[in-house]
């Protein structure tokens, strides 16, 4: 309840300029293409039987993926204070927080231990297991992507009071 | 054919029924419409990335393979953007953001154009490591630039709604 009618809520809910709700919107969906976006291209150029043949400066890559994260985490908290009540009575939303953990899980794991980050793991080449990862990754971030967007159809109630 | 004949003529068509008589359809359009948008901005926004000179451990042909997958994206999305047309044709023809989004789509298709017509050949040659040539960076920068203003104006038109 006070979830819901606190100054910041009924602020984010009710400004009316397209600079407010719209824009958290947009940056949400900014978001995605940037955090699921690049885990993506980085899983079909596993599934690809991509090869390295200098050390990946994932770098760039992985900046770009966490900027996504954090632009993500900040305007989903925004739109879940404006409609706390909407998202929290959804099963659909839980499951899609669940989805997304396991998909930044997927994509840190395929980071840290399967991409050719240095000379060593150039030679040796993108181990067998990481096609799996890359498969588990791809299935996760369209079903969060589905659930995420499935939001909007799916609430019983807009608000609890 | 004017526009209200136009939008009469979608509106009177079978897929606008699909579209609006059942409750499914446009949630799962929705849903697969993001879908094709994470694979066409991923795929194609990472490429852009590295001509502008990130994970340059990559060539640009490897990353290259991947478009398809992105033009696959594209695909989903054009298909499902175009049933939502078909249901509420009236919401779109008449709204500024869809407008933008159309002027962003096509400056796009000449941009990719300029891509394979200009830059292409010498791009896909490039080996692990060594740097695009400067107008393939403006290229890229120019796709990032008009597929982060797709996301907006696609976003927005809910909000510009005749």
């Amino acid at each position: 309840m006070w979830l819901e009618r606190n100054d910041l809520s009924v602020f984010i809910r009710e400004w009316s300029s397209i600079f407010g709700f719209p824009t958290i919107l947009f940056l949400h969906t900014l978001g995605l293409a940037m955090v699921a976006g690049t885990s993506i291209a980085i899983d079909l150029w596993i599934l690809q039987r991509g090869r390295a043949t200098m050390p990946i400066s994932i770098a760039g890559l992985n900046k770009t993926m966490w900027a996504g994260f954090a632009i993500n985490t900040a305007s989903g908290i925004a739109l879940l204070l404006a409609y706390p009540a909407k998202a929290l009575t959804n099963g659909v939303f839980y499951l899609k927080m669940g989805l997304v953990v396991l998909a930044v899980y997927i994509a840190a794991r395929i980071h840290r231990d399967l991409l050719p980050t240095d000379g060593a793991r150039v030679s040796a080449g993108v181990p067998p297991q990481a096609r799996r990862w890359a498969y588990a990754s791809l299935i996760c971030w369209m079903a969060a992507i589905v659930t995420g967007r499935l939001l909007a159809y799916t609430y019983n109630v807009l608000f609890a009071s | 054919m004017t526009l209200p004949e136009l939008i009469g003529w979608l509106t009177s068509t079978p897929i606008n029924t699909l579209v609006m008589d059942y409750r499914w359809t446009w949630p799962i359009s929705e849903s697969l419409h993001f879908c094709g948008l994470a694979l066409m901005v991923g795929t194609v926004g990472t490429f852009d990335l590295r001509l502008l000179g990130l994970v340059k451990g990559l060539s640009p042909a490897a990353l290259h393979r991947s478009i398809r997958f992105g033009l696959a994206g594209f695909a989903i999305s054009v298909i499902t953007g175009s049933l939502f047309i078909f249901g509420q044709p009236d919401q779109y023809f008449y709204n500024d953001a869809f407008k933008v989004k159309v002027v962003c789509l096509t400056l796009l298709g000449i941009n990719v154009c300029a891509f394979y017509g200009l830059e292409a050949r010498r791009v896909l040659a490039l080996a692990a490591g060594e740097d695009a040539p400067l107008r393939a960076k403006a290229i890229a920068a120019i796709s990032l630039t008009l597929l982060v203003a797709i996301m907006c104006a696609g976003r927005m038109l809910t909000f510009f709604r005749p």
